[in-house]
Parts: C-alpha cells; sequence; structure tokens
C-alpha cells in the first residue's frame, strides 16, 4: 500500500499506530487545562482532530474526565501493543460481544475492532478514509459497515498490528459486522471462533445459546492452553458488576431535568462498554462520570440556557465529529438521553460457581444492545419495544433515527418503527440517513440542520401546545 | 411477467399461474416460503402446495419503498410489493427463515402489513455442528406441529417419507439436467434452467420431477451447439430468467451455475433409511452452500472450483444485488481462488429487474467474453 503524503505514517505502522502515536498528546496536559490550552491545542492540530480535541475539552464540564478517560484508554492500547511479546493473543472482536469474558482469559488480549476503527476516524488525518477505500478497492461492498471495516481494512492493508484470531457473534443478528469478521480471518488465514445467537427468544433459544457459549468457552480454551478459571471469572464479573451499578446511577441521573450528565459521556460508556467492561479503569472512569453528573445535578449546572429538547438517538450515534454532534447539541440545549447501545439489561449474577458466572454472562450477551434487538425475533417489535421504555423512562420528547447505510435490518423496519413509536408513545422521530464514521455519506452540515428544524417545527412546538393545554 | 421453456408443457409463468390457481381451485392450500434452507417435504407432506416466493423480474417497488429503505435489496423489495399489492393474496401461509437482513427485514413488514393466518418462523442456525443439528431438528419438529394444528393436517412419518423420496428424485432429475448443460455442446442453456427452477419452485416434487423427465428426454434427442463461451454463474436468489437470456444472447451459455435460484436449491440429500426429521435436518444443515453460513466458505469454494472444472468453464460471473453484503463479500473470496486457479472472474453488482442496468451489463458481459476469449 502506497503511503500518501500528509499521512505522516511511519515505517512498520498502520492506522492504529499512528492513532496511539497521535493520542500520546493526552499526556502533555497538565492538570486543571484551561480553555486557552484548549484552544491551543485546538488550533495546533490538523482540522479533524481539531473537532476531537474540541468536542472532548471545550466544554469545562468534560475536560478533566475525558483526559483521564483518554489516558486510560491510551494505556489500554499500549498494552494491546505489548500483548503478543508478552505470550498473550491478540484477538479482534466486534462491539456487540461483552468484552469481560475475554479478561477473566490470562492468555487473551480483546481488541475491539469498532474501537480501532473509532480511534482512527476521530484521531487521524484523513479519518480512515483511504481504509475504507483500500476495502472498497479489494472488491469488498460498499455498504459494508464503515464501524468495522476501517479497523478491519487497516490490519488488511499493510503493516502493523496483526491479531492472532477474530472473534464474532453477529451471524443472523447483524450479516455485515459477521460477514466482515469473517472475511477477514479468511483473508488473513487465522482461526476465527464464533458465538450465534439463534433468533429465538424462547427459554430454549436462551439454553440453546449458553450450550454455544460454553463450546465458545471451551474452543478458546483448547486454542489458547488455557483454562477459564473460576476465581479470576469471579474477579472480573465482580469488577463487571460494580460498573453495573454505576451504569444504573448513570441512567438514573439522565431523567433529571435538564439533563446533568454531558452529552459526551454517551461516546464515553460506549467505548467503556465495548473496550474495557471488567477492567478497573472502567469503574474508576464510570465512577468520574457519575460523580461529575452528580454534581451538575447539585448545583443545577446545565450548558444551555434552557434545555429545548431532550432526544433519545433510537439507533446509534454518528461518531466521526464529535463537536458538531454532541457539543453542538449540548450548546443548543438539545440533551442526548441515549442511544441503543447504551439499554443494556443486567440480570442478577450468583459468583458461586463458574457455571452461575457464564450462566449470567449469557443473559448479558443475549440482551446485549443490537444483539437483543436485531437478533430478536422480531426485529422490528423488540427494537420498539425497547426504545420505548427507554425513552419513557428517560422522558424524551423525540427521537431521532441516525440510520447507517449499512444496517440493512433497521432501515428495512424502520417506517413499521416510526409509526409504532408515535402510536405508543406519541413521539416523533425524525429519520437520517449518513453513516457512522464516514462523513462523506451525510456531512454533520447537514445533521445539524435537519436536527434544528426538527427541533424547533416539531419539538418545541409540540411542547408548547401542551403547555398551552 | 412471462418465460418459455420450449418444448416442454409450461409457457407461461407468473406469480399466480394456472398451476397454482388450478391447485387452489381444487380446494388446495399454498405455503410460501423463501430460503432453500426450509424443507418442502414438510410443507407438502402436510397436503400444502409449497411455493417459494419470487419477483419474476417485477421492476415496480414503490409500496415496498414505504416500508424498507433503498439501501434494502430491490429484490426483497419487489417481492414485498407483490405481496402489497395484493398478487400474493393467494397464500394460506408464510415460513419465515433467517437467511439474510434484507429477507428478516421483508418478512415483518409482510406481516406486520397482511396479517397472514399461518405466519412460521424457521429458525436455521449459521453453521454445522452436533449442537446446532440438533437445535435445527427441533426447529422441523416445531413447524411439522404448527402446519399440522393450523392447516388440521397431520404430518405422518410415511407421508413425509413419500415427499422426501419426490423431492430427492427431483434432485436427481436436475443432476441429469446440469450434465445436459456441460457437454462440450450444451444442450440446455443457463435460461432455460433457471425457467425450469423457477416452475418447479410453485409445484409439488412429482410433477417437478416429471416435469424435468420431460424435458430431459427431449433435449437428450435435440442436436447440441458449442458456445461462443462457457460461463459459470454465482450469486443469490436471482429469479430474472430475461436477463439471463441477454447475457446468453451474446453468444455465452451459462453451463453452470451456483445460485440459490439454481443448482444449489438441489444440493439436500436428505435420506430414506431413518427418522424423516432427522434425514431432514442434516439433509439440509450440511447442504445450505450461501454465504450466510459462517466456518464454510471452504466448503463453497470447493463446490463452486469442483463444479467450474467438471464443466470446463472458460470464465465465471459472480452476480448480486446491490447491498447485498453477504455475496458482496464471498465474491472477493470466489474471484480470488477462481483467478488463481486459471479461471476469469468477472463480479457484477446490480439491482433488480433494472432496465436501466441492462445495457451496462451487456457491456462489461461482452467485454468480458472477449478477454476471455470468446469474441467474434
Amino acid at each position: 500500500m502506497t503511503l500518501e503524503k500528509g499521512y505522516v505514517m511511519r515505517p512498520g505502522e498502520n492506522g492504529f499506530e499512528r492513532a496511539v502515536g497521535i493520542l500520546e498528546m493526552v499526556y502533555k496536559f497538565a492538570e486543571n487545562v484551561s480553555d486557552e490550552a484548549v484552544e491551543g491545542a485546538a488550533n495546533f492540530v490538523f482540522p479533524e482532530l481539531k473537532n476531537t480535541v474540541l468536542g472532548l475539552l471545550e466544554l469545562p464540564a468534560n475536560r478533566d474526565l475525558e483526559i483521564f478517560f483518554f489516558q486510560r484508554l491510551l494505556e489500554l492500547f499500549w498494552e494491546a501493543q505489548r500483548a503478543q511479546s508478552e505470550g498473550k493473543k491478540l484477538i479482534f472482536i466486534p462491539f456487540t460481544f461483552p468484552p469481560e469474558l475475554f479478561w477473566a482469559f490470562d492468555s487473551l488480549f480483546p481488541l475491539c475492532t469498532e474501537i480501532v476503527s473509532g480511534a482512527i476516524v476521530n484521531i487521524c488525518y484523513g479519518q480512515g478514509e483511504r481504509f475504507w477505500d483500500y476495502a472498497v478497492s479489494l472488491g469488498l461492498p460498499d455498504s459494508l459497515c464503515s464501524g468495522n471495516t476501517i479497523g478491519i481494512a487497516s490490519l488488511l492493508a499493510g503493516p502493523g498490528l496483526k491479531p492472532d484470531a477474530i472473534v464474532y457473534n453477529t451471524p443472523g443478528s447483524c450479516n455485515p459486522n459477521a460477514k466482515i469478521h469473517a472475511f477477514a480471518a479468511d483473508y488473513l488465514g487465522v482461526p476465527q471462533f464464533i458465538l450465534e445467537k439463534p433468533v429465538d427468544e424462547s427459554p430454549r433459544g436462551r439454553e440453546q445459546y449458553y450450550k454455544y457459549l460454553l463450546r465458545f468457552v471451551r474452543e478458546l480454551e483448547e486454542w489458547t492452553g488455557e483454562e477459564l478459571r473460576e476465581e479470576r471469572l469471579r474477579e472480573v464479573m465482580q469488577r463487571a458488576y460494580r460498573a453495573v451499578d454505576l451504569y444504573n446511577e448513570y441512567w438514573e441521573l439522565k431523567k433529571a431535568r435538564p439533563c446533568p450528565v454531558p452529552n459526551i459521556f454517551s461516546m464515553t460508556l460506549l467505548v467503556l462498554r465495548s473496550q474495557m467492561w471488567g477492567r478497573e479503569e472502567c469503574v474508576e472512569v464510570l465512577q468520574r462520570m457519575v460523580d461529575i453528573s452528580k454534581e451538575r445535578l447539585r448545583k443545577g449546572e446545565y450548558t444551555a440556557p434552557e434545555e429545548v429538547a431532550r432526544i433519545y438517538i433510537s439507533y446509534i450515534y454518528w461518531l466521526f465529529d464529535f463537536y458538531n454532534y454532541f457539543t453542538w447539541m449540548e450548546k443548543k440545549g438539545i440533551s442526548i438521553l441515549g442511544d441503543i447501545l447504551a439499554i443494556h439489561y443486567f440480570p442478577p449474577i450468583d459468583y458461586s460457581s463458574k457455571e452461575s458466572m457464564l450462566r449470567a454472562y449469557a443473559d448479558i450477551a443475549f440482551d446485549y444492545p443490537m444483539t437483543r434487538q436485531m437478533g430478536g425475533e422480531s426485529i422490528s417489535l423488540r427494537w420498539v419495544d425497547d426504545i420505548c421504555y427507554a425513552a419513557q423512562d428517560l422522558g424524551a420528547d423525540a427521537c431521532v433515527f441516525g440510520g447507517v447505510h449499512a444496517c440493512k435490518h433497521t432501515l428495512g423496519t424502520i417506517s413499521f418503527f416510526r409509526r409504532e413509536l408515535m402510536k405508543r408513545l406519541g413521539i416523533p422521530t425524525l429519520v437520517l440517513i449518513g453513516d457512522v464514521f464516514d462523513k462523506r455519506q451525510t456531512p454533520m452540515e447537514i445533521f445539524q440542520r435537519e436536527v434544528e428544524t426538527f427541533v424547533d417545527q416539531v419539538v418545541s412546538r409540540k411542547k408548547a401546545g401542551r403547555r398551552r393545554k | 411477467m412471462m418465460m418459455a421453456v420450449s418444448g416442454t408443457a409450461l409457457e407461461i409463468c407468473e406469480v399466480y399461474d394456472p398451476y397454482v390457481r388450478e391447485w387452489k381451485e381444487g380446494g388446495g392450500r399454498v405455503v410460501g416460503y423463501s430460503c432453500v434452507a426450509t424443507p418442502v417435504e414438510l410443507i407438502e407432506a402436510a397436503g400444502l402446495l409449497p411455493y417459494r416466493i419470487k419477483a419474476l423480474g417485477n421492476p415496480r417497488t414503490d409500496l415496498a419503498d414505504g416500508e424498507m429503505s433503498l439501501f434494502n435489496c430491490s429484490f426483497c423489495r419487489s417481492c414485498l410489493q407483490l405481496a402489497l399489492d395484493g398478487t400474493y393474496d393467494f397464500l394460506d401461509g408464510l415460513i419465515e427463515t433467517n437467511g439474510c437482513d434484507h429477507l428478516r427485514a421483508m418478512f415483518e413488514n409482510w406481516q406486520h402489513n397482511k396479517n397472514l393466518p399461518f405466519f412460521h418462523y424457521l429458525k436455521v442456525p449459521h453453521f454445522f455442528r452436533d449442537d446446532s443439528l440438533e437445535y435445527f431438528r427441533r426447529e422441523l419438529e416445531l413447524l411439522r406441529k404448527h402446519l399440522a394444528s393450523h392447516f388440521d393436517a397431520p404430518v405422518e412419518d410415511d407421508a413425509l417419507k413419500r415427499a422426501i423420496e419426490d423431492w430427492n428424485l427431483v434432485r436427481e432429475r436436475w443432476r441429469e439436467l446440469c450434465s445436459l448443460r456441460e457437454l462440450p455442446e450444451p444442450r440446455v442453456t443457463g435460461s432455460e434452467a433457471l425457467a425450469l427452477e423457477l416452475a418447479g419452485s410453485r409445484m409439488r416434487g412429482q410433477d417437478f420431477a416429471e416435469l424435468l423427465s420431460s424435458f430431459i428426454e427431449e433435449r437428450k434427442k435435440a442436436p447440441g451447439k458449442k458456445p461462443r463461451a462457457r460461463l459459470m454463474l454465482c450469486g443469490p436468489a436471482t429469479d430474472e430468467v430475461a436477463w439471463m437470456e441477454e447475457m446468453e444472447s451474446l453468444g455465452a451459455v451459462v453451463v453452470a451455475d451456483a445460485l440459490c435460484f439454481g443448482s444449489r436449491a438441489f444440493l439436500h440429500r436428505p435420506g430414506t433409511g431413518g427418522d424423516p426429521l432427522e434425514e431432514l435436518a442434516e439433509g439440509y444443515l450440511t447442504s445450505i452452500f450461501c454465504p450466510r453460513m459462517y466456518k464454510e466458505y471452504d466448503k463453497r469454494r470447493s463446490y463452486i472450483m469442483e463444479t467450474a472444472k467438471r464443466a470446463g468453464v472458460d470464465g465465471a460471473v459472480y452476480l448480486y444485488n446491490k447491498f447485498c453484503d453477504l455475496h458482496g463479500t464471498d465474491s472477493v473470496l470466489v474471484r480470488r481462488d477462481l483467478e488463481n486457479s486459471g479461471i476469469p472472474v468477472l463480479v457484477l453488482e446490480k439491482e433488480y429487474s433494472a432496465a436501466a442496468d441492462l445495457g451496462r451489463i451487456k457491456t462489461r458481459v461482452q467485454a468480458f467474453l472477449e478477454r476471455i476469449g470468446g469474441g467474434v
């Protein structure tokens, strides 16, 4: 692969390595970063990174947390880079797979494909477009998901990090996700491990899933030569459940009006859940997120003069421009209450045995975001049920469906979803189609224009109408 | 929506065609299905007519576009259109399978909008293993019970065994048909084979076997013709006979295929000796040569390579509808492997039944034929 001028890749590096190299700047910030320092940093870097810096740091409430969080993420990336030389097997996992299971193996290091993509897109010059283009140049369809394809294509494209195996769990719930992971394994000639969720919500379906999970664990054990130890699993699951307690607090805080939780924390939670759950850093970051939000609630702090709208993102966030998405909405008085990936179901856990913990893990994974809805017996009904629950519980005024062109399951059922949501809760949905990581699909300017019009013309008028009655 | 298989009794095929109409008028009931992982034997053993959902080149999707997005497969939208406009109202029931994301969305919209009296979701695992086989066997048991209770038509083992035998005969005849396609001077074209498959996918097994037999007998006597190029066609559910005719009008003959509406629909070989449900489960789950099956790319590759070599193809065309991630992704590996073994490949991504696409595609096929030495 020829490196184009301006991409500043160094020999032996690829997208991931470059992102890690640039991310090291998070250690350059002093404590209590000032507005001037943020402005200086934003003007020092290239334009795409500028919006990442501003999205994370411009609003004072986010600043310390995001620096702390990205320092922890960077340390985790360093660990990933060292993993193979330290005798561990590096595996790529999709964001639909709860990572805590893998942390319980001493000999495995899981790296989430979509987090790699996200790092490349939000940190590197060119926002990963070169990797997307590279994938398409191999002949892969341009209707695949940039969320995983950018990370995967960086693996295929050239030097740098290479996984020892690929793991995935979305056959039947998300074709593009499962297929690109399977493709990478076939293309690279590395082992692939699958956990399929039957589209069967009966007790038989859950039991089958549990059987598949046991088989999956056994295959990993055979491959690594390491038995999943009960004690180690308990340690990880206990940490995971400390995070669960904090997640529950975080959810409750979102209910307050105005919402005291900064919008950007939605992204932070997503990364924590996809990559760090089960590790101590995850608990530390979540604890700080909760503390900051509580403090804001206590002081009545809110970024905009008033909370104009409480929006539930009925699918997933667009994550290629933090500043013009999260920060922009926050400044406009639009609180983001969550997305489909923020809805988790954690069953009570019994730590007494390996089996009881794996039972709990199976339930977590069965009901994991997207696996639960898009892998449900009915995509549309499970999806609308869950969004209705979240939107009602958190007091949403409206939903925004930021569709992703790769996600054929939701795009194929969105009309029903929108009608049904209106029927059940009287909540309007703005439907937009774009992409999670590729700004070329629908630029953020269009997103902003549509959301602004929707909020002004539909949500605000509806609220005013309610007040008049 | 017309197609012809010359020299047979079958001249016209439309969605609700005379064969199905006659069946309905005789008091018969029809159950639709879409995926080749659906054991038609079970439907037939319940005294019902299995009908594979198709669009037969229907280009309209305006009603379906109100439900699904333009990022969804145009074949699925075209089928949904025919459901929404009432064309498929003759169905007495529908069996959904989790074939792909588009298909699932199509079925859900169908169900939400038409509220069929019988709707069954047959859950097909995405890999073959002892544990997935056991699950699938139980799925077939549930389907059998649901069919029996809803249609008041118990599915007895004997009836099921007879249906398996009938459909195994169809598969045997299909292989004979393929051998006529693979001759140095093929006696059957690809478009004729596709038309036969479409006709058969709304018939009882016994009738289909008879249709195939008479067609084969007739063609055995007919002279063949050396084609300009021998092609293999790979891809998903393509039921556009006219499209294939256009491709063959350039002088090539599709002498082999790995299509979902095609040879891939005839690879199941349930045994007849043991428990019929077990035989069906194993026969079907081991023979789904679709990219929706995971960790089975090697199996698909072997099948495609062996078929291509046996048929002596000059090149292969891998065709899929826009937004089909499963076939689109597999096409990269198939092209790599076929080309590594010396078989040139043309990958075509197209919209279903889009007349505007035809000229572009013919130009590409023409250029491909010239590239592989089939130029005139």
